[in-house]
């Protein structure tokens, strides 16, 4: 087993420098730059020396290979360097949008964990009737509907039916929880509800399976209350795959959430991302992917090491 | 006697009619049933768009703005005055062009990858694997953006950038199943009659994976019509005054969700509506055709 896991640790890192080049090619192949972009309200009346200028200072006219070896021992050493369009060093650009997105992540997850262990539940014991209908209805319904369209309706019927609004201006939670929660739980709620879909299928499925193990059966026989059997042998067998698809679908949603941010006028990784593809800035661009994926790419791998360790079943070469 | 002769008959004959399938796929499977009427129902509008639609879809009557839903416009009017029901209608041609292109191309590029990926095996599959890896590390909707950046958004350059996320997630599961579909005898057989890998691929092993292909399909038309309305929502797919469903929830829809709310719920509508239709037809498909995921 300890050989397969460093394997696996080991194959992070390819995975994550083939990320770094392809985002570093493919952000450069978006037509125009920083650098021409900043000018464009001047449309004519700046002059070429300038905007070559410009590029030598932020070293864009060095050649590709060059930017790349530059920036990515940068990166090896956690320095992501300064934001082409503010100038600003990039953890600090990141820093509080990370925190905002982090938030309602966790929050997002944890809506979709209660909506989805207890419908999923009930569906497997109810296989096949008008409930186990019903749920693969709501959930499937969950992930048909666009997570922005979903805020925009809750938006829209908080203002119609009680005549208020969230607050619109982020607030850190340690300042004030509850102007924070009040402005936050909403794209958690429609967030969270999308992403229980996959959760609540998944449990459904593996609670399905397990009741037919033996040792289920067993239980059973042994004359064990019904709950029991449930909450003791069942459940706590079939969440390893459940957790799974939690911990993945969390990872995305660190920086997955482009468009619900838009709409709940949060400014968070997402937003921040739009506006750098907007700006061409490339090493914002670059270190928000690198985030992002990176998340992804360790969360996998934790997800890996928790099978191994936790399901003596699976082996390992 | 008779009656075990009858039941040999019916397993014999595996090859049903198509209207005595269908009868049968609607009575197992009520809510997969519901999924293609709707679809059908979808593609029939998307058809008869100019014969149906009341308006012209991006005909201005600014005599008309933000009209509320009655009989001269069933679903009320936009901000310019534009009939929303007729541009409901017309978007349903721009989603489903996209949903089906993106999700088509996606889904036989990775069916072809991930077919050759477990054919070839070693060190092909080991360098398939890592560069899937690499691009499954991106969100959908960030790589999909990116790419909307680099080549623009006409349509085409729309149904190309929600491709290719699409195309790494299908060739993972199409490959799980070609590597037990290697191991058959028939391709040996194939191998050892001299054919060449490219037709070996394409005519003996890519019919076999035939059913998750399908079921990756249909799960990816709802993908690619959610994710051609958020690009669009965000002002980078499909640009005015093309009727889409995205786009109609942009801008003026949320700045006047008080004042006319219709703007905003009904695109809205149209999506969920169109994507639950897949989502349901496509898992009713799964349950259908994969053996190993059918509940008892």
């Amino acid at each position: 087993m300890h050989t397969y896991l460093l394997k696996r640790l080991l194959l992070i890192f390819p995975t994550l420098f083939g990320v770094a080049v392809v985002t570093f090619l493919l952000i450069r192949i978006i037509p125009g730059d920083v650098v021409e972009l900043r000018y464009s309200g001047d449309r004519g009346a700046v002059s070429q020396q300038l905007l070559d200028q410009e590029r030598a200072r932020i070293g864009l006219d060095k050649p590709v290979w060059r930017q790349f070896a530059t920036w990515i021992w940068g990166v090896a050493r956690l320095d992501f360097g300064q934001s082409m369009w503010t100038g600003a060093p990039i953890w600090q650009e990141i820093k509080l949008r990370f925190a905002l997105s982090l938030q309602v992540a966790v929050m997002a997850t944890i809506v979709a964990v209660l909506l989805a262990i207890p419908l999923g539940v009930l569906a497997a014991l109810k296989q096949d009737t008008w409930i186990d209908y019903a749920v693969r209805v709501f959930s499937i319904a969950g992930l048909a509907m666009p997570s922005f369209w979903l805020g925009i309706v809750l938006i829209l019927m908080l203002l119609i039916v009680f005549q208020w609004l969230p607050p619109m201006v982020y607030t850190p939670f340690w300042v004030s929880p509850w102007q924070n929660l009040a402005q936050l739980i909403w794209p958690a709620l429609a967030v969270g509800y999308r992403y229980s879909a996959v959760a609540t299928r998944m449990t459904r499925s593996a609670m399905l399976e397990v009741l037919r193990e033996d040792y289920i059966r067993t239980a059973r026989a042994k004359g064990l209350m019904q709950k029991l059997v449930l909450s003791r042998h069942a459940l706590k067998n079939a969440m390893l795959p459940v957790l799974t698809v939690v911990a993945i679908e969390f990872a995305f949603l660190i920086g997955g959430l482009v468009v619900t941010e838009q709409v709940f006028n949060l400014n968070g990784i997402g937003l921040l991302f739009v506006q750098a593809v907007a700006h061409r800035d490339y090493t914002l661009l670059q270190a928000l992917v690198m985030l992002v994926a990176g998340a992804f790419i360790l969360v996998n791998f934790l997800m890996d090491v928790a099978y191994a360790w936790l399901d003596p079943r699976i082996r390992y070469r | 006697m008779a009656t075990p002769l009858a039941y040999d008959l019916e397993v014999v004959e595996t090859r049903r009619r198509w209207p005595e399938a269908l009868r049968d796929f609607g009575r197992r499977r009520p809510l997969g049933a519901i999924g293609a009427v709707v679809i059908v129902f979808m593609l029939l509008v998307a058809g008869l768009a100019p014969v149906i639609s009341p308006y012209d879809p991006v005909a201005i009557d600014f005599g008309a703005m933000l009209a509320r839903p009655s009989s001269a416009h069933w679903l009320g009017t936009d901000s310019f005055g534009r009939d929303v029901l007729s541009r409901l209608v017309h978007g349903s041609r721009t989603a489903l062009l996209v949903g089906f292109g993106a999700s088509i191309l996606g889904a036989a590029i990775g069916a072809i990858l991930g077919v050759g990926s477990a054919y070839f095996g070693g060190r092909v599959d080991l360098y398939v694997q890592r560069v899937m890896d690499i691009f499954l590390a991106f969100p959908l909707i960030i790589l999909a953006l990116a790419l909307v950046a680099i080549l623009g958004n006409s349509i085409p350059n729309l149904i190309m950038a929600i491709t290719v996320p699409m195309i790494p997630r299908c060739a993972l599961v199409i490959r799980a199943s070609a590597l037990s579909i290697r191991e058959m005898a028939y391709v040996d057989a194939a191998r050892a009659a001299g054919f060449g890998h490219a037709r070996i691929v394409l005519r003996h092993m890519l019919p076999n994976v035939m059913a998750p292909f399908l079921i990756m399909l249909t799960a990816f038309v709802g993908q690619a019509i959610l994710l051609e309305s958020s690009l669009s929502f965000l002002g980078l797919g499909v640009q005015e005054p093309t009727p889409a469903w995205g786009l109609m929830l942009s801008g003026a829809a949320v700045e006047f969700a008080e004042r006319a709310p219709w703007m905003a719920i009904f695109p809205g509508l149209a999506i969920s509506l169109a994507v639950f239709a897949f989502n349901l037809f496509g898992d009713s498909l799964r349950d259908a055709l994969d053996p190993r995921l059918r509940t008892q």
